[in-house]
C-alpha cells in the first residue's frame, strides 16, 4: 500500500516547513522533500520605497539573520552610490556582523540542534528542547546561552538593536564608538574567549558521540556536491571578497565579483514548495551546490586566526577536505564562532576603529549589488535605484535556497537510514529533522526572495548617464 | 493563577519576535522557571496545540495555513496576545496589499531576472489569501504588543504580569519620549532626503528637515534609532492618538510638527509624505485602523507616484 509519512511542522528550525516522505507499494522510498509554506513578496514590496529604507526593511525578511540583510543592503547601496565607507565604518560593520555570527551559530548549535545532541535523537519530544538541556547539563547550557547573549549584545551595541539593527547606512555607520562602549565590547569578547576551552571540546564530544551512536550519519549522510563561498586572500571572508565555486573534488571552477552573480546563478520553481532552488550554471550545465560554513571552509584555504586555523586542520583530518558529510556542518559552525571571537578581538585592538564613520552619498540612478556571507551562506541583494533615491526593482537570492536541493537529498538519506524498514517508522523521524537542522535552514529568508528585474535602458552622454529608463 | 503555560505560534513574519524572547538573556531563565513553554515551534518539538494559559501569536495572516494556525491558537489558549507589529498591524508583509497575490506570484515565478520561468507552485502549499490581515481580523485578541520586535523589556513585563495575574503595564508614549535630541526652531527651508548631507547628531531630525516618524510611533523600542543617528521609520506602528482620533494621521501629524520647527510649508511636507507613503506606511498599511483614516488613499498615492515616475516626471 502506498503511504506518506509527514512531519508538520518541522520544529527547531527558523520558519515554517513540513516534510513529506512518500513510500511505494513495497514500502520503498518513492520521493521526499521539504515543503516551505509561506510567501510574503518582499521584492515586490520594496519597489517604490526610498533606498535608505533598505537596510531597515530588508532586515525584516528574517529575525534570525537580520544583520546579514542589513549589511548586504548597505553593500548594495554603497555600490549603487559608488562610495567606499571610511575604515572605521568597515571595521564597525564587521564587528557588528561577528557578534551576529556568534549569536546565530550559537542559537543553531545549542538551542536548535543541541537537544538532539545532548538528549539524543530519540528522546521524549516533551523534554527535547533547551529546557531539557538546562536540566540535563546546566553547566553547558549556561555557557552556551551566555555565548549567544554575548554575540547578540555585541550586535546590539554596534548595531543599535540586536534583532533588526539600524546603524549601518549607505556610506558608513551613523554613530561613533565611544570609550565606554569600547570597554564593554572588549570585556564581552574576553569573556567569550574565556569559555571557548570548555565549549569547543564539549560540542565536538557531543558530535562524535552522536556519530558513534548513529554510524550511518557518518557513512551514509554524504551529499557530494559543488560548493560556493566568499574568499579573500585565500581566507574565509564574510562581507567582502570574490565568490569562488568549487566542484566535488574541491577544484576551483569559477571566481566572480558579486555584480556578475546573475550570469551564473539560476533559480528554478519547485511545484510543491514556495521556495525556489538555486543552481550554478557552468558551461551550459546546471549544478547543485552547497553554501554556508562548511562550503566556505571547503572553498577557502584558511581562516587567518590562530585557534580557528588549528580547528580548520582538525576538521580536515576528521571530515576530509573538501568535506561533504552533512553532520560536519555543525563543526564548521563551531569553528566560525571561534574565528568570530578571535577576529572581534583583533578589530577592538585596531586604533582605526575610532575614526570618522561616514561619507556623504548621492544616487545618480543605477544598479547596486551587494552581498554578505550570511550565517547560512551567500546572501545577495540587487537593486535598481533612480536618481531620486527610490528603489525601482529588486532581486534577492538567499542562502537556504542554494542549499535546497542538498537538504532534500539529506531528507532522503536520513529517512532511508533511520525511518524506512524500521518496525516503528515514527520513532526516529526526528533523525530526518536533525539532518535538516544541520543546514540551519532559514525559511523566513527563503520564502521572501522574489521580484522581477525589468528591462533597463541607460541614456548616456559621453561617460555621464543622463537618464535611466525601466519597464 | 496556577501554573502558567505558554503556547507560541508564528504566522507570516520573520521570527524576530521569537528571537526577542531569547534576547531576555539572563532573564530568560526567570521566565523559564515561572512559565512552562509547551508549543513553540522554534524551541520545542510539540507539534500539537495543547491547552495553555497564554498564547503569543506573531505574524500576519498571509495564507490559509496562517488562518488555520491562528484559529487553533485561539481555541487552545485562554489569553491571546497579538505579538509584534505584523500581528498587530500586518507589518511589512502588509505592504504587499498594494499588489494582488497573482502579481506577487508572477513576479516571483514568471518574471524574475534569475528565475527560469514556470507556473507558481500548486501542490502541498497553502494558497495566498487575497490580502494580508492583522491577527484581530481573524480571531479575538486580548492584548496587543506591537514592536518590530517589541523590546524584551516589554515582553518581560507582559509575561511577568500575566504570571502574577495582573494586567501588563505598558506606556502610551511616542518614540520621542526616549530620544535625547533637541527639538528646536530652525531656518531650514527644504525637506531633505536621508542622503542630503550627514545629520547633526544632537538636533531633532524634524528640525533639520529630515523625515523622522518618532512623534507618530508608539515606544515599544526605547528609541534606538534616533539615539544612534538614524531617523525613526515607524516599525512599532502608530501612537494611541493616531489610532484613536479620527482626524489625526501619520502624515498630517509629522507635517504639523516639522512645519512648526522649520520654515518648510506644511502642505509641501504632506505632499512629500504621500509620495513616499510606501516607505512611511510600510508597517501599518494592512490595518483598518490606519486604512480607514484620511489615508485610505494610500494605494492611489503609490500608484500615482509610480505613474509619475514612468512618465519620466521629476520632483
Amino acid at each position: 500500500m502506498k503511504r506518506t509519512l509527514k512531519i508538520d511542522p518541522v520544529t527547531r528550525i527558523e520558519g515554517h516547513a513540513k516534510v513529506f516522505i512518500n513510500l511505494d507499494e513495497a514500502g520503498a522510498l518513492e520521493s521526499a522533500g521539504l515543503v516551505v509554506n509561506e510567501l510574503r513578496g518582499f521584492e515586490k514590496i520594496l519597489i517604490g520605497m526610498e533606498a535608505d529604507r533598505m537596510p531597515h526593511v530588508t532586515a525584516r525578511i528574517c529575525g534570525v539573520c537580520p544583520t546579514a540583510h542589513h549589511l548586504a543592503a548597505c553593500n548594495a547601496l554603497d555600490h549603487a552610490a559608488g562610495v567606499t565607507p571610511p575604515p572605521a565604518a568597515l571595521l564597525l560593520r564587521e564587528l557588528m556582523y561577528l557578534g551576529h555570527i556568534i549569536h546565530s551559530h550559537s542559537l543553531s548549535i545549542f538551542v536548535l540542534q543541541g537537544p538532539d545532541l545532548v538528549l539524543g535523537l530519540d528522546a521524549d519530544p516533551a523534554i527535547r528542547n533547551i529546557v531539557g538541556i538546562v536540566q540535563a547539563n546546566p553547566e553547558l547550557a549556561k555557557l552556551a546561552l551566555g555565548l549567544r547573549s554575548i554575540g547578540q549584545k555585541i550586535n546590539e551595541m554596534v548595531g543599535g538593536r540586536g534583532t533588526h539593527p539600524v546603524t549601518s547606512v549607505a556610506g558608513g555607520i551613523a554613530f561613533v564608538l565611544d570609550k565606554e562602549k569600547l570597554k564593554a565590547l572588549k570585556e564581552w569578547v574576553d569573556e567569550a574567549r574565556g569559555v571557548l576551552p570548555q565549549v569547543v571540546p564539549a560540542v565536538k564530544g557531543l558530535l562524535m558521540r552522536a556519530l558513534e551512536k548513529h554510524p550511518e550519519m557518518g557513512e551514509k549522510w554524504i551529499v557530494s556536491s559543488f560548493g560556493m563561498g566568499t574568499v579573500q586572500d585565500e581566507a574565509v571572508s564574510l562581507i567582502s571578497g570574490k565568490l569562488r565555486v568549487i566542484d566535488e573534488t574541491g577544484a576551483t571552477r569559477l571566481e566572480f565579483g558579486i555584480e556578475e552573480y546573475d550570469r551564473y546563478l539560476r533559480e528554478s520553481v519547485v511545484d510543491w514548495s514556495y521556495m525556489k532552488k538555486v543552481q550554478v550554471e557552468l558551461d551550459g550545465e546546471l549544478h547543485d551546490y552547497r553554501v554556508g560554513p562548511m562550503a566556505r571552509m571547503n572553498a577557502a584555504r584558511r581562516f587567518g586566526t590562530e585557534m580557528a586555523d588549528a580547528e580548520y586542520a582538525e576538521f580536515a583530518r576528521l571530515g576530509g577536505a573538501p568535506c561533504h558529510a552533512t553532520v560536519f556542518q555543525t563543526y564548521a559552525k563551531l569553528i566560525e564562532i571561534v574565528w568570530a571571537i578571535e577576529r572581534a578581538g583583533e578589530i577592538l585592538r585596531d586604533k582605526a576603529i575610532r575614526g570618522e564613520t561616514r561619507v556623504p552619498v548621492r544616487f545618480q540612478g543605477g544598479r547596486g549589488v551587494g552581498h554578505v556571507e550570511a550565517p547560512r551562506g551567500t546572501l545577495i541583494h540587487d537593486y535598481q535605484i533612480d536618481e531620486r533615491g527610490i528603489v525601482r526593482a529588486a532581486n534577492l537570492i538567499v542562502a537556504t535556497q542554494q542549499n535546497y536541493s542538498l537538504i532534500n537529498r539529506s531528507i532522503e538519506q536520513s529517512a532511508q537510514s533511520h525511518v524506512i524498514d524500521r518496525p516503528d517508522d515514527r520513532a526516529l523521524m526526528n533523525a530526518v529533522e536533525f539532518s535538516i537542522r544541520c543546514y540551519d535552514p532559514c525559511l523566513s529568508c527563503a520564502t521572501h526572495a522574489l521580484g522581477r528585474m525589468p528591462l533597463e535602458v541607460a541614456v548616456r552622454r559621453g561617460a555621464e548617464t543622463v537618464k535611466t529608463l525601466w519597464r | 493563577m496556577g501554573e502558567v503555560t505558554v503556547n507560541t505560534e508564528w504566522l507570516s513574519d520573520c521570527s524576530g519576535c521569537h528571537v526577542a524572547i531569547v534576547d531576555l538573556h539572563e532573564k530568560i531563565l526567570n521566565v523559564l522557571e515561572a512559565v512552562r513553554i509547551q508549543r513553540c515551534p522554534v524551541l520545542t518539538d510539540i507539534k500539537e496545540y495543547p491547552h495553555a494559559t497564554v498564547g503569543l501569536v506573531s505574524g500576519a495572516i498571509r495564507n490559509e495555513h496562517d488562518r488555520h494556525a491562528a484559529e487553533q491558537m485561539r481555541k487552545s489558549c485562554d489569553i491571546v496576545i497579538a505579538w509584534g507589529s505584523c500581528a498587530v498591524f500586518g507589518g511589512p508583509a502588509g505592504a504587499g496589499n498594494v499588489h494582488t497575490p497573482d502579481e506577487i506570484a508572477a513576479a516571483v515565478y514568471l518574471e524574475n531576472k534569475t528565475t527560469i520561468p514556470a507556473p507558481p507552485p500548486k501542490r502541498e502549499v497553502s494558497p495566498l489569501e487575497s490580502v494580508v490581515s492583522p491577527l484581530d481580523t481573524v480571531i479575538d485578541v486580548d492584548f496587543y504588543l506591537p514592536g518590530c520586535p517589541p523590546h524584551p523589556v516589554f515582553i518581560f513585563e507582559a509575561l511577568t504580569a500575566l504570571v502574577a495575574g495582573r494586567e501588563p503595564e505598558v506606556n502610551r508614549r511616542s518614540v520621542c519620549a526616549k530620544c535625547k535630541r533637541n527639538m528646536e526652531k530652525t531656518e531650514v527651508t527644504e525637506i531633505r532626503s536621508s542622503f542630503d548631507g550627514i545629520p547633526d547628531p544632537e538636533r531633532c531630525f524634524l528640525s533639520q528637515g529630515y523625515t523622522c516618524m518618532g512623534s507618530v510611533t508608539i515606544d515599544r523600542c526605547l528609541a534606538p534609532c534616533p539615539t544612534n543617528g538614524v531617523p525613526c521609520t515607524g516599525c512599532a506602528g502608530a501612537t494611541m492618538q493616531i489610532l484613536t482620533e479620527p482626524n489625526r494621521d501619520i502624515r498630517t501629524e509629522i507635517a504639523d510638527r516639522m512645519s512648526r520647527l522649520t520654515k518648510i510649508d506644511r502642505d509641501e511636507i504632506v505632499r512629500s509624505l504621500e509620495r513616499s507613503s510606501k516607505s512611511h506606511y510600510s508597517y501599518t498599511m494592512a490595518t483598518s485602523m490606519i486604512g480607514c483614516k484620511p489615508t485610505f488613499q494610500i494605494k492611489r498615492w503609490i500608484e500615482d507616484e509610480q505613474a509619475d515616475y514612468e512618465a519620466g516626471g521629476c520632483r
